[in-house]
């Protein structure tokens, strides 16, 4: 796996920075915090990064993985994992389904409901397949969204407090599934928080987003 | 407004027949001569002052009875089942209920049947006008029922605009009972939201044939009848004459409107200055009991009526105090049945036309405003335009126009004319459905790899199933009840259901009438029917799908 690289990255509203050009790279397996408080910009560079910017919001500067520039490139063709505070698993679609949107194309139809099926009982979900999501819990369901962002193979794992809306319990047992997954496929993972426990147990660099203005609010 | 085609095609597409219609209207109706003509007919004032007085009070007792029934309904908790029963008599075209109430209410009719002769003494029918009265009261009744109806569900889809619960307990807590808390603090902002279908029930009250043909008074007809009568007519001298009552129409329904809109500033006013009054009304159960009374007469009203048309769509002879008919039973049926399939084919086939190409129209403008409320509120207003005139005003001009193109009585020009009422409807149910979708749903898919068309198809096309389900069987029934607009863009070449019965009420033939109310009544219901069923069925492992 290749680093995310940001160069000189900066959001502005109406022409207002929201905080100093940002320059930094998340190295492959490893955890890059993003800590800052509301407004500070820290859910839009995630989704300036995805190319799903709100029109209101303008930005300059190059995201990169490796050598390649993900500026021009649609949303689709960028595949940077995306995980959001809510799972938002379809409704429409059972678990499998869900799933089975989210793995990468190719081969055949068995073998991928196989390859579903194992994701599920590698969470401990085995036998969920069939489920309607609306009725997992909000732990089993923040599990299938991040089996359904692992399937598609991304090349860098965004999250945006994926685990605050989850009780103390769970919390924990996602946080450490989802740090030793993007471990273990060596993905370069940048996460915003609020939660001082959620940086301990990252354990990578942290980078604060306090804004140029940041002084002279307060 | 440019950058988005399918918000400009939507508009256009609804707003220019519209406003050529008027123009056109406006062109050929002024005559000087014409309009002495129509003056000078007998009794015409009295007509055009009976169209006004049915719509005015219709509408004054409708909007009365609608707020009300909200208001109990949503503070009581039977919010889903005063939906459940508004939606059927919604459904019923005018004409079927017109001639459902006709069936009803005459002398010999299924009520008088009901207490004859045990309570009324009568062996043969009274010589009464029940129907038809000279003071529009029958014409007012079903001008009620349905209006009521329709009122319900604007207000029920404004409800989503305001904080209605937390306003109520509010008052509520101040020590207001149930109902002046929702009148007083809920019920003025929900007026605000439900002005343009306000309007538009008032201009239909005043203009309308469907209801004023079955119960509207005879001599002399209301104004909208007597054009009625003279568009029909052979003579091309009479054709002027109407042309000319149009603007006449247009006029006198204008100046209600207006007049309305003043009432209503007063009303506001009245209303105001009784919350600072300060009194409670903390215990209305009797009166609470007296609208559940009214709006269980209604409903009730509204079912006889259909088995009204069931039984004498049915009949042969039917002896006056016999409740059910004797013998002779779907004879009728067989004189009409050759005739009445190539009918019903024509209906549906406009309806399911209406319904597809409206969805198509509909579906990527929502799209394209699915984040700007404001622009959802310009269009709906736009699409609102054809409602919000008399029908026989604009569509007259519409049809002038078609014959100098040369397509006036093809499908398409005919098909234009239903889309125009379906459009608005349409935009209603989906526009609101389209933006009430999460946003990140179509972001995961993205993220996940899913282009922009597949993201649609795959994510956002299965979220809004259930209401395109819905939208299709109201555009369909919109379509099914349509009259006018399909006798003129039709050149009188597309035999529906609502032609049929609208010629067959016109000529006094309530028997033959019923057999294509019948119709009407039932392909709607159906539609209303299937739209839920497989909304359901499609979803039933699926909670969280959007209802």
């Amino acid at each position: 796996m290749k680093p995310l690289q940001l160069d000189k990255v900066v959001l502005s509203v109406d022409g207002a920075a929201l905080f100093e050009p940002l320059s930094f790279s998340v190295l492959p397996g490893t955890v890059t915090s993003l800590l800052g408080p509301s407004g500070s910009g820290k859910s839009s560079l995630l989704a300036y990064l995805c190319g799903i910017l709100p029109p209101a919001i303008t930005a300059s500067g190059a995201i990169r993985i490796g050598d390649e520039n993900l500026g021009r490139l649609p949303t689709e063709k960028r595949r940077l994992g995306l995980l959001f505070q809510d799972p938002l698993l379809f409704p429409h679609l059972d678990v499998a389904g869900n799933l089975l949107f989210g793995l990468s194309r190719g081969g055949s139809r068995a073998e991928r409901r196989r390859r579903v099926d194992e994701a599920l009982a590698s969470v401990g979900l085995g036998g969920f397949a069939d489920r309607d999501p609306a009725t997992l819990s909000g732990g089993q369901q923040a599990r299938v969204a991040l089996l359904r962002v692992l399937l598609a193979e991304p090349r860098a794992l965004l999250l945006d407090e994926p685990f605050s809306s989850l009780d103390d319990d769970n919390r924990e047992r996602v946080r450490k599934l989802v740090f030793d997954e993007a471990h273990r496929r060596e993905l370069p993972t940048l996460l915003v928080t609020h939660d001082e426990q959620d940086v301990v147990a990252a354990g990578g660099a942290v980078i604060n987003l306090s804004g140029p203005n940041a002084d002279k609010k307060e | 407004m440019l950058r988005r085609p399918a918000i400009v095609i939507l508009v256009a597409v609804s707003a220019v027949p519209t406003i050529a219609g008027l123009a056109a209207a406006l062109w050929f109706g002024l005559d000087a001569g014409a309009f002495s003509r129509v003056l000078g007919t007998p009794g015409v004032g009295l007509s055009i002052a009976s169209s006004i007085w049915s719509g005015s009070i219709a509408t004054v007792i409708s909007l009365m009875l609608a707020h009300l029934a909200v208001g109990l309904a949503v503070s009581g908790g039977w919010r889903t089942r005063l939906n459940a029963l508004t939606l059927p008599l919604l459904a019923m075209p005018h004409l079927a209920v017109g001639i459902g109430l006709a069936l009803l209410l005459a002398p010999s009719g299924v009520l008088m049947r009901l207490l004859s002769p045990w309570a009324t003494g009568f062996e043969l029918p009274p010589d009464w006008l029940t129907v038809q009265d000279p003071a529009a009261l029958s014409l007012i009744a079903g001008l009620v029922l349905k209006e009521t109806c329709f009122l319900i569900m604007a207000l029920m889809a404004a409800l989503a605009q305001v904080p209605s619960a937390r306003l109520q307990l509010q008052a509520q807590t101040l020590g207001y009972g149930p109902l002046k808390s929702w009148l007083t603090a809920v019920a003025p902002l929900l007026q605000q939201q439900i002005r343009l279908p306000l309007a538009a029930v008032l201009v239909f009250g005043i203009s309308n044939v469907e209801l004023a043909i079955p119960l509207g008074p005879g001599l002399p007809p209301t104004f909208s009848v007597l054009l009625w009568r003279w568009f029909t007519d052979a003579n091309p001298l009479i054709h002027s004459q109407a042309y000319a009552g149009t603007l006449l129409l247009l006029l006198a329904t204008a100046a209600t409107v207006v007049a309305a809109m003043t009432v209503s500033n007063l009303a506001r006013y009245v209303l105001r200055s009784s919350v600072q009054g300060g009194r409670r009304h903390s215990d209305d159960r009797f009166a609470q009991g007296v609208i559940k009374a009214t709006l269980i007469l209604l409903w009730t009203v509204g079912v006889l009526a259909i088995v009204a048309i069931v039984l004498r769509s049915v009949s042969g002879a039917w002896r006056f105090p016999a409740l059910l008919p004797a013998g002779d039973w779907l004879s009728r049926w067989n004189d009409v049945l050759p005739t009445a399939g190539n009918t019903a084919a024509i209906t549906v086939a406009l309806a399911t036309a209406t319904a597809l190409v409206g969805l198509a129209l509909v579906l990527p403008a929502a799209e394209q405003c699915r984040h700007d409320a404001r622009t959802r509120a310009t269009v709906g207003a736009w699409l609102f335009l054809p409602l919000l005139v008399p029908q026989m005003t604009f569509l007259f001009g519409v049809q002038v126009l078609l014959v100098r193109m040369n397509i006036d009585g093809t499908f398409v020009a005919v098909l234009w004319s239903h889309l125009l009422f379906a459009l608005p409807y349409l935009w209603g149910l989906l526009a609101p459905a389209r933006a009430a979708i999460d946003p990140r749903y179509r972001q995961v898919a993205a993220t996940l790899g899913a282009p922009p068309s597949r993201a649609w198809l795959t994510v956002t096309l299965p979220l809004l199933a259930r209401s395109g389900l819905l939208a299709l069987a109201l555009a369909f029934s919109v379509s099914i009840a349509l009259y006018l607009p399909t006798l003129f863009a039709g050149a009188g070449r597309f035999a529906t259901a609502a032609t049929e019965a609208a010629a067959a009420a016109g000529s006094g033939n309530l028997r033959l009438a019923s057999v294509h109310a019948l119709l009407l009544a039932v392909l709607p219901l159906i539609a209303f029917a299937g739209a839920y069923a497989s909304g359901s069925w499609l979803f039933r492992h699926r909670q969280g799908v959007p209802r």
